[in-house]
């Protein structure tokens, strides 16, 4: 309970500070605001994915259901912030870019993930004894690991990036504004805490289900 | 019998001739993918005309084709023995790793003989200038070998799901999309002259990754 109102005020309140406290860049403008939400919620992304790929290499191991859920739950939530990630941003590149979508290798990546997300989440639905569902999307997970650092190789290798990377670069931190730097770190940490919360929700449900026999 | 160490190389061979036995007596499989490959290059060829010039264009398109013919027929090999209630018989005879390398050499021969009718038909349809065939050749076969190691493990998950046949392309996708980005500009720099050893490495590594990972986990894919 302290803890949820304490994540729900830590994230209101550096909300605010984003819009009243921490100045703009000069080339993005009222866009930097961006960086507060898009950057987490990608963040998130890449984390709920790696937290789904280590608890299913786990379920392979263990065989303990627990892992499966674990596995799922953070699917399913990391593909709610894939979307936030990649709408945050499309309209960001509207503004700064003048397209909505242009095959950037950001866009190519997030676009990726969501589809490995969508994949599994498509797999899962697709089989019914639970046993043979936590095994296959297991299966399915591991086999997504071995693509992903590809993905993240050859696309930027192929296609040349106009994203901000500067911005959140270790060359580029020295030229970030402090209050910046702080409000993002903070909003990081905030949306880390939600989806841990947002995690052990589902988990708990998914428990109670497989408790009581239901899919 | 269940193969150990010493027999496993005789039961792949034996699972590979199983299966290029049992396709060669209905030939069901191969005049599918076949009749699906040309329709695909059928209506490309039809919607963009000759494009002489447009290399770049050229060899998008080419692995558009082969990817589509690769979705529709490779999960075949592991789907034909659920549905003919076939599979635990089969795993009787040979380990899951024995039977999957069966069925991906399978699928690589599968594949050559498709690619074998598709690509001079492409090249003559699209009125393609000649490619530099060392290089062409090899991005094909490496290409190929990376699609089958990815479609055989797919396949083989697929199988024991409902809805196979939708299920396999959107689930394939992800794991297709750098053997189509790596093999596309490989062709694409074979066609301007340029050096295709960083796709053919790429293709390679990716292929070697996979079918080690597939190693792994096909003892995991069927335990009920």
């Amino acid at each position: 309970m302290i803890a949820r109102a304490s994540l729900f005020v830590w994230i209101t309140a550096w909300m605010v500070a984003a819009f009243v406290w921490a100045p703009l860049v000069p080339v993005l403008g009222e866009t930097t605001r961006v960086l507060y939400f898009h950057i987490p919620a990608a963040w998130v992304t890449v984390l709920a994915l790696a937290w789904s790929m280590g608890h299913s290499a786990l379920y392979l191991k263990r065989r303990s259901m627990e892992h499966d859920h674990q596995a799922a739950a953070a699917a399913e939530i990391g593909i709610l912030f894939c979307v936030a990630a990649t709408v945050s941003g499309s309209l960001w590149a509207k503004a700064m870019w003048g397209a909505y979508w242009n095959w950037d290798p950001r866009e190519t990546s997030i676009f990726f993930m969501m589809l490995i997300y969508a994949a599994y989440l498509a797999l899962r639905s697709a089989i019914d004894q639970e046993e043979r569902r936590a095994r296959l999307s297991a299966v399915y997970s591991a086999i997504a690991f071995v693509s992903v650092p590809f993905l993240m190789f050859v696309v930027p290798r192929i296609y040349y990036s106009l994203h901000p990377d500067p911005i959140i670069n270790p060359r580029g931190k020295v030229d970030m504004d402090p209050r910046i730097r702080i409000v993002f770190l903070a909003m990081l940490v905030g949306f880390t805490g939600l989806f841990f919360w947002l995690q052990s929700l589902r988990v708990r449900v998914a428990r109670i289900e497989h408790r009581r026999g239901e899919p | 019998m269940p193969s150990n160490g010493s027999s496993s190389g005789a039961a792949v061979w034996a699972i590979l001739r199983k299966e290029c036995r049992s396709e060669w007596r209905t030939r069901y499989g191969l005049n599918a993918a076949l009749l699906f490959a040309i329709t695909t290059l059928t209506s490309v060829s039809f919607a963009v005309g000759r494009l002489t010039d447009r290399t770049d264009m050229l060899s998008a398109l080419l692995w558009v084709v082969l990817l589509f013919a690769a979705l529709a027929s490779l999960s075949h090999a592991f789907v034909r023995e659920v549905e003919g209630h076939t599979l635990t018989l089969l795993r009787l005879v040979a380990s899951p790793t024995a039977i999957a390398l069966g069925k991906l050499l399978f699928n690589l021969l599968f594949l050559a003989v498709i690619e074998a009718v598709t690509v001079p038909l492409y090249l003559a349809l699209m009125g393609a200038p000649p490619p530099r065939w060392g290089a062409f050749l090899a991005l094909l076969g490496l290409g190929s070998l990376a699609l089958a190691c990815a479609t055989t493990l797919v396949g083989a998950v697929i199988s024991q799901t409902r809805g196979r046949g939708a299920l396999f392309a959107g689930v394939s996708l992800p794991l297709l999309l750098p053997i189509l980005a790596a093999s596309v500009s490989g062709t694409r720099a074979q066609w301007l002259g340029g050096a295709i050893g960083p796709e053919a490495r790429l293709l390679a590594a990716y292929a070697a990754a996979l079918l080690a990972v597939s190693l792994v986990l096909y003892d995991h894919v069927w335990e009920d």
